[in-house]
């Protein structure tokens, strides 16, 4: 009854008011002519009766079209619920089909979502404070733990500068400032146990306020804190660390903790689900930064304008947009340096006009971890999209095969009325159900790989506090990948099934040969995605090969020192109150009891060391060079003990090592390395040249040593100078490293270093204590993360597209049974019938590799940045992922050929 | 019933146009007469509202209409109470009942007091 007035459009529904309301006037008119009126008169009369005829036309055409887009709607849900139960029972009645495409799926939905679980929370998410969106940040996001001194700057802020954008600006409601501690030595008072090293920050009083976060108990900072230095003795604990270490005793506010010998007391927790505004690093006890000096009275840091290490966030004004923050604050820096820098007008532009300047959104807070992983992720993002693509062409060649199979069904169900758009919708819903069931398995997979993925990246070491729950933004990415899957599997197969030739179909049925029906349709179809898969796992795994052979590359590169046998042993000297003469002292004693111990070949000392993650970087003048930027009269730095060179490793190339001789009463002397060397003195020996530091000091170039990798494996060789560790021209060292050199493994002395260590001063930690080895592998740790992961996908890519083929001349090979047993009838022998099966995958293959290889150097051209010391179009690594695909492919083929080989005539024929 | 000017109170005309539906399938201008007919000419003053009604109790799935052909062999739509109408018809001529003996009762009271 319904259908009858199926029709859709205002200009049909428009037509029906029309005729309904004229019929009525006619039928009037008549009975009034009946009546004796005369036609005219009848019809006024009529129209008169009836009223504003415009207006009751209209509203009943607006009363249709509301009653058809119900109707409509009610239809389609209708529709749906009998598609999901058709698609139910369909796929009841074949379980193993519906849980090979669930798996495959939920592997393809899992990975994508795991990844991007990582991105969203390392990437993409705002921190948890009030209107996140408000917040404009000041530096650079990824220094959060740096520390630089000597001059000013403002990718990270001085505490005067800080205090100058908080007084002078009217850009935001609130500056706060945050910033390292060194590492901490907290006891608790009455309770007399080993120190604990809970993560600390420095941040301004008014700190909580500007981000809008409420304490758990006790109170928060409330900015009386920042009005004296050194005068607020006070903590706030995070509701974590509350939890860990004091289970949650309301009785913790009040208490006096000791921290690096120095009492404060606990006011507060913070609210729970705050864990300060640094992704990736969860702190535990926040320090107002006018105490630094108490926690740090040997390097106090507030009153210098040229100790940089804050980073600053804010609340933007209301109307105060970003760019004009930016504007603004870039303003206030320029001017505070410029006002604050000695030695001329000249001088003082000058350096505020290098100083990188950072004013960007703190909606997503501060990160050294986005820095880093950034770009690995979004890479690994796009190895798991295409991931997920070649699973789909395998989803998509299984409902293709279903569909042949299926292609009686729709005829049937065609020829009883069903229109094709409907079947098309059934077929999608069937596909839709799949895809939200691999989804709701992806989600298990996503949960347990997002896990995984951040124990692999910690590769050994500390897990990174990132939160890999599954939140709203995550659950709607994988709902859109489900729904894309959808179109991409589903749709393709969906109308080709849809499209059923139903003469041919029910004729070939009758004669009961399975499938002749859709002969010469699902072929091409199925083989094109065969090769489409091809094609995408040859990105993957070029891609693949490539950063494996860049990390190989970075793996054995020759670091200019011995990688092998270094032992790096990091004491906090400096942080227990050593300094001067007993520091010195201290380093001679502790290196004389290492370079006797059994095993040690030769040890030494020096400030920053090898991959410790800290570097200076020092300004020097040069006579007959003339900078052309600022930059050119800098170059990096250490202060190391005597006989540093040999005790590394490095090789010396001019000149000597430094000796016991270079001290505090010799004259300065440095050692350049082959980089500086080449740079300042490209003509003549730098034998004999000066540094000249500033008017008074400088120091003579004593050596030259071939550039060695000290902080990273990646990158150009930079410029770098040695001067000896007692020398004071940079004033003075603020930190004390070993390096031992051991004949064997290097592990194997960590005990002894450590009790001789102890034996000097029992009291002193040791921070660091690890083979050189160790230390570079985790300074690669992203790029081996990249690595292992991109291949592992590539294996992944390679194994379905196997999987693909092997089913697609499988398939290929029973529907031509008959021509092979021909064949072998007319005299054919195996290997004819092998190499014809072979010849034809080989064709698919080579269609996919033609499409591929320009694609995957397209793609690897975007993994540029990512790869050292190899050309995106390294041939040895395109070779090794076709020689390898082929391979594959070759085994994949081979076993159904094998079989098509075996095919007796006789059954064969009478197959047909 | 009446408003005092004539015209028929608000609501009314939907359950009028309810009952002439119970009957079988009829056209607008059949429902229309049955109106007319009934109350004297009384209760419709115009026609044209009795359409919009139709079309308003067909949106909300009272009414259930289909093109046939009428009498005289024109094709006119033909209006029939789905068993939603008939429910619907049921409750609005108790709630009439319920509000006119409560009305009567009411007029016919000899006292301002409770009895």
């Amino acid at each position: 009854m319904r259908r009858v007035f199926r029709i859709f459009g205002r200009a049909a529904l428009a037509r029906e008011v029309e005729d309904e309301l004229a019929f009525h006037l006619d039928m009037r008119t008549a009975k009034l002519i009946a009546e004796g009126l005369t036609p005219e008169a009848a019809r006024r009369e009529a129209e008169r009766h009836f009223g504003d005829l415009a207006t009751v036309r209209q509203s009943c055409v607006t009363l249709d079209i509301e009653r058809e887009r119900a109707m409509r709607r009610a239809d389609l849900l209708d529709e749906l619920r009998q598609d999901l139960v058709y698609a139910a029972r369909m796929l009841r009645r074949n379980p193993g089909f519906a849980a090979v495409v669930v798996l495959t799926l939920a592997l393809g939905i899992g990975a994508n979502t795991a990844i991007f679980t990582l991105v969203d929370a390392v990437v993409l998410r705002t921190l948890p404070v009030e209107r996140a969106g408000e917040l404009v940040g000041i530096g650079n996001p990824t220094r959060t733990s740096s520390l630089s001194q000597g001059s000013p700057r403002a990718d990270i802020i001085s505490y005067p500068l800080y205090r100058d954008l908080r007084d002078h600006n009217q850009l935001v409601t609130g500056l706060l400032a945050s910033g390292r501690t060194p590492s901490l030595d907290v006891t608790l008072e009455r309770e007399a146990a080993a120190p604990e090293h809970p993560r600390g920050r420095f941040v301004s009083g008014n700190y909580f306020g500007v981000l809008g976060v409420r304490p758990a108990i006790g109170r928060l900072f409330d900015g009386s804190e920042d009005r004296a230095i050194g005068a607020a003795p006070v903590v706030v604990i995070s509701y974590a660390w509350w939890t860990r270490r004091f289970r949650r005793d309301a009785a913790v506010v009040g208490r006096t903790i000791s921290i690096n010998g120095a009492g404060f007391s606990i006011i507060g927790v913070a609210a729970p689900g705050f864990d300060g505004e640094i992704v990736g690093r969860l702190n535990d006890v926040w320090i107002p930064v006018t105490m630094q000096a108490v926690v740090q009275p040997h390097q106090p840091m507030l009153a210098d304008r040229t100790i940089c290490w804050l980073l600053l966030l804010g609340r933007l004004r209301p109307g105060v947009t970003i760019e004009e923050a930016r504007a603004g604050f870039s303003t206030l820096i320029r001017q505070s340096v410029v006002d604050n820098t000695p030695g001329g007008a000249a001088t003082a532009e000058a350096t505020a006009q290098q100083l990188n300047y950072f004013v960007d959104s703190g909606a997503r807070g501060f990160s050294a971890v986005r820095g880093a992983y950034r770009t690995p992720l979004l890479t690994l993002m796009a190895g798991v999209g295409l991931l997920l693509l070649i699973i789909c062409g395998n989803v998509a060649n299984l409902l293709l095969a279903r569909a042949v199979a299926r292609s009686r069904e729709m005829s049937v169900r065609m020829a009883i009325g069903a229109g094709r758009s409907r079947l098309v919708r059934q077929l999608l819903t069937e596909s839709l159900v799949l895809a939200l069931l691999g989804a709701g398995a992806g989600l298990a997979v996503a949960w347990w790989g997002s896990r995984l993925l951040l124990s692999l990246a910690a590769d050994g070491g500390s897990v990174l506090p990132i939160d890999t729950r599954l939140d709203l933004p995550v659950l709607a990415f994988t709902a859109g990948l489900s729904v894309l899957a959808v179109g991409l599997f589903g749709l393709m197969p969906a109308l080709r099934a849809s499209r059923v030739d139903l003469a041919s179909t029910m004729r070939a049925h009758a004669r009961s040969v399975g499938g002749f029906g859709a002969r010469g349709q699902r072929a091409p179809l199925g083989r094109l995605l065969i090769a489409g898969q091809v094609a995408l796992s040859v990105v993957l795994l070029v891609g693949a090969a490539l950063l494996v052979r860049s990390l190989r590359g970075i793996q054995t590169a020759d670091p200019g020192l011995d990688r092998d046998h270094l032992l790096i042993v990091e004491v906090a000297a400096v942080g227990r109150g050593y300094a001067g003469e007993r520091l010195y002292a201290l380093a001679r004693e502790l290196n004389g009891r290492f370079t006797r111990l059994p095993g040690v070949v030769a040890s030494s000392y020096s400030e920053n060391g090898i991959f410790s993650g800290t570097e200076s970087n020092n300004s020097f003048q040069v006579a007959g060079f003339t900078p052309r930027t600022a930059g050119d009269s800098s170059a990096n730095s250490d202060q190391v003990g005597p006989g540093y060179l040999h005790a590394i490793g490095a090789r010396l190339l001019q000149g000597r090592d430094f000796t016991e001789a270079d001290n505090g009463h010799s004259a300065s002397v440095a050692i350049v390395n082959q980089t500086m060397a080449r740079f300042y003195f490209p003509n003549t020996s730098p034998i004999g040249q000066m540094l000249r530091y500033s008017d008074t000091t400088a120091a003579a170039i004593v050596g030259v040593v071939a550039d060695t990798r000290d902080h990273e494996l990646t990158g150009e060789p930079v410029r770098r100078f040695y001067t000896p560790y007692e020398q004071l021209d940079f004033g003075g060292v603020g930190s004390l490293r070993f390096e031992v050199r051991a004949a064997g493994d290097p592990s194997a002395l960590i005990r002894a270093v450590a009790k001789e260590i102890k034996a000097v001063d029992a009291q002193l930690p040791i921070t660091g204590l690890e083979p050189l080895s160790a230390l570079m592998r985790q300074s690669i740790r992203e790029e081996r993360l990249v690595t292992r992961l991109a291949a592992g996908f590539g294996v992944l890519a390679l194994l379905l597209a196997a999987i693909g083929l092997y089913g697609v001349m499988t398939y290929a090979i029973t529907r031509r049974t008959g021509e092979i047993g021909l064949r072998v009838a007319l005299g054919a022998q195996r290997g004819d019938v092998i190499g014809m099966i072979l010849r034809d995958a080989l064709r698919l293959v080579a269609l996919g590799v033609a499409a591929g290889v320009p694609l995957a150097l397209a793609a690897s051209q975007l993994l540029q940045g990512q790869l050292h010391g190899v050309s995106s179009a390294d041939p040895l690594a395109i070779a090794t992922a076709l020689g390898v695909l082929g391979l594959s492919a070759a085994i994949a083929a081979l076993l159904p050929a094998l079989r098509a080989s075996r095919v007796a005539p006789l059954v064969a024929l009478r197959q047909e | 019933m009446l408003h005092p000017d004539g015209g028929l109170l608000h609501g009314t005309l939907d359950v009028l146009v309810l009952k002439a539906a119970s009957w079988g399938p009829r056209h607008g201008y059949a429902i229309a007469e049955w109106v007319r007919t009934i109350s004297d000419g009384e209760l419709l003053v115009e026609e044209g509202p009795l359409y919009t009604a139709l079309h308003r109790l067909e949106r909300k799935g009272w009414l259930v209409a289909e093109w046939g052909y009428s009498e005289n062999n024109r094709r006119a739509k033909y209006y029939q109470l789905t068993p939603a109408g008939r429910r619907q018809l049921r409750t609005e001529v108790s709630a009439w009942e319920r509000y006119t003996r409560a009305l009567t009762k009411a007029l016919a009271a000899t006292s301002a007091l409770p009895a």
